[in-house]
């Protein structure tokens, strides 16, 4: 093993390497671009389009973006959808418990252009509506290709004899691939394919969202030792608290207004993305030779603080819902917190009610993917995060007695990679790397995270009630971060607008991928090492 | 039946409320729309094809009737930019049926059928087509757009009427085969019909076409014509030859992920060959005989296929069902009554006589001439290139033949499914199947738990 080590770290190094050449490419590509600025990443197409639509509203919204007049971004960041620039109305944000604010305040639609978003179609026959419709096409091949591609069994051999098989750096060479079919020199995802193939964004969402729920064993929390509540509860609010407190420090030097309601909420979202694990948390504890009742324990840490994220993201979806004319429904954000519960358990009886009908495999596949896609578009019209309602959904299906759900779970387990892959080339795409604030939030967000974890670890050993979990303390502190965190930052940006949306993507989505290196640095040195870890006492697996 | 009766009320429920937040097409939620739409029509159609089919009909008539019913022109809950959102299915269900029917065609085993079929398509499909050509003239006066209209430019108008309303479907073909897990002399000729009258009604369109333009004093012009046929339908051929080629290095040297691969073909198909002017059905078809005739792949490609064939058919159909325009149904039921009935008259006798000149089993002349009435994809394309290429009918044109399309779409299915019952043909395939397995179903029809 101590032979081998030389070649692994260079392996890993020219891989790190590799990953940052193609971003830093990618951000050379969109700074040359004349269309695209650290403060304007509106695309070329959009930017276009806007001015030609409207270029008094244009011109208006670029002084009053100057003046400082637009304290909430979405605008500042050139992010905004045409009719937002159309409308330069103060932004307003529902606070908590703001009763009918929604209903009662200016409406203006504020939702990040980053996310696919309906451009207008060019005039039918022309070379550009033939150029988008090939676009599109190709798009969409890229993207199933890529699927085919990444589930292949050899490329997860690759992954593996690589030592990258974790999930997020395994995916990253489609994150990557998003980024650059999004550079406005290749062009192969301008707003126009990306609004087009947009449901299937959704729908990754939802399954990500679903199959989370789904794994969520509420019987199991039964055999957890005792203190393990408190154990959670310090490893999800110590880091929680811990990114928001460091991260909301650098946003407020970014200049970023601290009484705003948008600046809470960009300090919940990624408080929510830093508190969750990866589940292979667990098999790190393995390689680095833990007991295996503390695998199994671990495993399952990893799906209790999946909970926090989600409740993170169910109260941003509910309090901070941006104001918007063209919907019927104006509810007080307390109703809607309502609203998406109710309507994850709805549609979760539902779906229990469907699956849990006699069917074959073929008919099997297709209604999961019919109710994942049911309930993720159910979400996505009322503008609710498909990431909780699938969740919930989940989550009673996965609790429901019945002998639907080994079935149920090859079919998730099945479609679960290409999917994934497909969302992470899109998230890849949204994701703009050109803002130099993005990557400075990266290492707080990184060293603000372990640090809450390393404090949550000590924390739950000095109230003693979760000590033997303590054990796996070698596996909990660095342990990367899960699928989860880029859904929900994705599923964030796709519901909000703001100057400081595009740098918490970036400082989530880099932060999971430095972190999962970190680990793997960190598993070098424990293969080389090899550690021994005592045996947990009985019962605490 | 109950239980399933309450999930749709529960599917159609949700539906309704969510788009009672949103009630205007609205850009905002279109991702989520896109997203909803697919899932909501797959259960719905899902359920009421099951319940169709416990009521002894086609699960494919369950799929149109709950698309009619959700659609815009019933209850709503599918909007105009909803129905548009999915018909990308449109394409992929047609290059993958097609690529289905393709390798349904061994040309070792339909050989001594190819006589009843060369009969059926001059005898029946041609024959019908003047005999709809006939009537059609015949009720000019009861045509709001032809009754002014001159002897030699009615007859032309009337010529293309007739080719457009006397297309069948191998879409609902197929799919019925496939729910009725047929096999036998009937399903073979009517599939091998089908996909021959697709070819011969595409030439036709384009003659007549060509023909009305230049009685009616428009531009035709018959080289271009030519040019364009030839390329749509021998650029077709050829490079589905190349699809199917590629698709048999894939399955042999790469083989993991076939129906992924095969679901992104099919995209390719539908998508970039209808942009250059290739008729998706023709480029599959082409690619699927290929597999099926000169490699060992054809069976694969079947069983890769089948996976996803339930999603597709059920969107498919339903999608067709809510793209038919129930509205226009009372301004032509007379004239598109007529059609229908002449249409049927024309197919079910002129496959009779077919089958007695080519000297085909019994049971072909009774039942295949069922198979050739329904119709779906292409009849609607035709009907909707004739309502463009001839504006100056206005709509009452267009409202007539998909007035056609809509009765046979609806009612053609049941009848045929009796047929496949009657003929004894039906399950068939299964039996086959099980008895090759030793009595083991297949893993795709095992059950799921």
């Amino acid at each position: 093993m101590r032979d081998l080590l030389p070649w692994r770290v260079l392996r890993l190094a020219s891989a790190i390497a590799a990953c940052l050449c193609l971003i830093a490419a990618t951000s050379l590509v969109r700074a040359q671009d004349p269309g695209q600025t650290p403060d304007a990443a509106a695309p070329v197409d959009a930017t276009a389009a806007s001015a030609a639509a409207a270029p008094d509203a244009s011109s208006a919204v670029s002084d009053a973006a100057l003046d400082g007049g637009w304290s909430d971004a979405g605008v500042l960041d050139g992010s905004a959808p045409l009719a937002a620039l159309a409308q330069p109305a103060p932004p307003t944000f529902a606070p908590p418990d703001a009763g009918s604010a929604t209903s009662a305040a200016p409406t203006t639609q504020l939702r990040d252009a980053r996310v696919p978003q309906p451009a207008p179609s060019p005039a039918p026959g022309t070379t550009e509506a033939a150029s988008s419709v090939v676009k599109t096409i190709l798009g969409l091949l890229v993207l199933l290709g890529l699927a085919v591609l990444g589930a292949h069994p050899r490329v997860r051999r690759l992954e593996s004899a690589l030592g990258i098989s974790q999930v997020v750096t395994a995916g990253f060479p489609f994150v990557a691939l998003g980024l650059v079919a999004r550079a406005p020199s290749v062009g192969l995802f301008d707003d126009r394919v990306l609004a087009q193939i947009a449901p299937l964004l959704q729908l990754g969402l939802g399954w990500v969202g679903f199959l989370t729920g789904y794994q969520f064993e509420v019987r199991a929390l039964d055999d957890f030792p005792k203190g393990t509540a408190a154990f959670v509860g310090a490893m999800t609010s110590l880091p929680f608290a811990l990114v928001v407190a460091a991260c909301g420090g650098l946003l407020l030097a970014f200049g970023q207004p601290w009484q705003d309601a948008v600046f809470l909420r960009d300090g919940i979202v990624l408080g929510s993305a830093a508190t969750i694990t990866a589940p292979i948390a667990a098999s790190i504890a393995r390689e680095r030779g833990v007991a295996p009742g503390t695998q199994a324990v671990l495993t399952r840490l990893g799906l209790l603080d999946d909970i926090a994220g989600i409740v993170g993201l169910l109260f941003l979806g509910a309090f901070f819902r941006p104001a918007t004319a063209d919907v019927a429904w104006a509810l007080p954000g307390t109703a809607w917190l309502f609203v998406t519960i109710g309507l994850g358990f709805s549609v979760g009886v539902v779906v229990y009610l469907v699956l849990r009908r006699p069917a074959t495999n073929v008919e099997q596949v297709a209604l999961v993917v019919g109710c994942v896609a049911f309930a993720a578009g159910l979400a996505g019209v009322l503008r609710l995060s498909p990431v909780v309602v699938c969740f919930l959904a989940g989550l009673l299906v996965g609790n429901l007695p019945g002998d639907y759900r080994p079935g149920v779970r090859k079919v998730l387990r099945l479609l679960e990679r290409p999917i994934y892959l497909v969302f992470l080339v899109f998230a890849g795409a949204l994701w703009n790397v050109g803002d130099w604030r993005g990557w400075a939030l990266v290492p707080v967000f990184v060293l603000a995270r372990l640090g809450g974890r390393a404090l949550g670890v000590r924390a739950a050993e000095r109230t003693g009630g979760a000590s033997e979990l303590a054990h796996g303390r070698a596996g909990i502190v660095p342990a990367p971060m899960g699928a989860l965190s880029i859904a929900i930052v994705i599923s964030f940006q796709t519901l909000f607008a703001g100057r400081a949306v595009p740098w918490i993507v970036t400082a989530v989505i880099g932060g999971a991928i430095v972190t999962e290196f970190v680990v793997q640095i960190g598993l070098l040195g424990g293969r080389a090492q090899r550690p021994r870890v005592a045996a947990l006492p009985p019962g605490a697996g | 039946m109950v239980l399933r009766l309450v999930i749709l009320g529960a599917v159609l429920g949700l539906m309704q409320a969510a788009r009672s937040f949103a009630p205007a097409d609205h850009g905002a939620a279109q991702a989520g729309a896109g997203t909803l739409a697919f899932g909501f029509v797959l259960l719905a159609a899902f359920f009421t094809g099951r319940s169709f089919k416990s009521l002894g009909l086609p699960r494919l008539t369950g799929y149109i009737a709950i698309g009619m019913a959700v659609g815009p022109a019933v209850l709503g809950l599918l909007t105009p930019a909803m129905v548009v959102d999915l018909k990308l299915f449109n394409g992929v269900a047609i290059s993958l049926i097609a690529l289905t029917a393709g390798s349904e065609l061994d040309f070792r085993a339909i050989r001594p059928l190819l006589r009843t079929i060369g009969w059926i398509t001059v005898i029946a499909v041609f024959g019908t087509t003047l005999l709809l050509t006939g009537v059609v003239y015949a009720l000019r006066a009861h045509v709001p757009f032809m009754a002014d209209l001159a002897l030699v430019p009615a007859l032309a108008v009337a010529a293309l009427l007739g080719v457009t309303t006397v297309a069948q479907s191998p879409a609902v073909v197929v799919a019925l085969r496939d729910e009725t897990e047929s096999e036998g002399p009937v399903s073979q000729t009517v599939l091998g019909v089908v996909v021959l009258a697709d070819l011969v009604v595409i030439v036709l369109f384009a003659i007549a076409s060509a023909a009305a333009k230049s009685v009616l004093g428009g531009d035709a012009d018959v080289v271009r014509t030519l040019r364009e046929l030839g390329w749509e339908l021998f650029g077709s051929l050829g490079i589905g030859v190349v699809v199917g080629v590629v698709i048999a290095i894939y399955l042999r040297q790469v083989a993991g992920n076939a129906a992924l691969f095969l679901l992104a073909v099919s995209i390719g198909v539908a998508e970039i060959g209808s942009r250059v002017h290739l008729d998706p059905l023709l480029v599959a078809l082409a690619a699927g005989i290929v597999l099926r005739n000169l490699t060992e792949l054809g069976e694969r490609v079947l069983h890769e296929i089948e996976g996803a064939s339930l999603p597709v058919y059920a969107v498919f159909f339903a999608v067709a069902g809510a793209t038919i325009h129930l509205d226009v149904l009372p301004l032509v039921w007379i004239p598109a009554l007529a059609i229908v009935g002449t249409r049927a008259f024309g197919l079910l006798v002129g496959t009779r006589i077919a089958a007695r000149v080519a000297g085909a089993p019994p049971e072909v002349g009774r039942f295949a001439g069922f198979g050739l009435l329904p119709q779906a994809g292409l009849a609607l394309a035709l009907a909707m290139l004739f309502a463009r290429t001839f504006p100056s009918f206005g709509e009452g044109a267009g409202a007539l033949t998909l007035g056609v399309v809509a009765i046979n779409e609806v009612v053609a299915p049941v009848f045929f499914r009796i047929a496949l019952l009657r003929s004894g043909e039906a399950g068939r395939r299964r039996a086959r199947d099980l008895s090759l397995s030793g009595g083991e179903p297949s893993p795709l029809e095992a059950p799921g738990r």
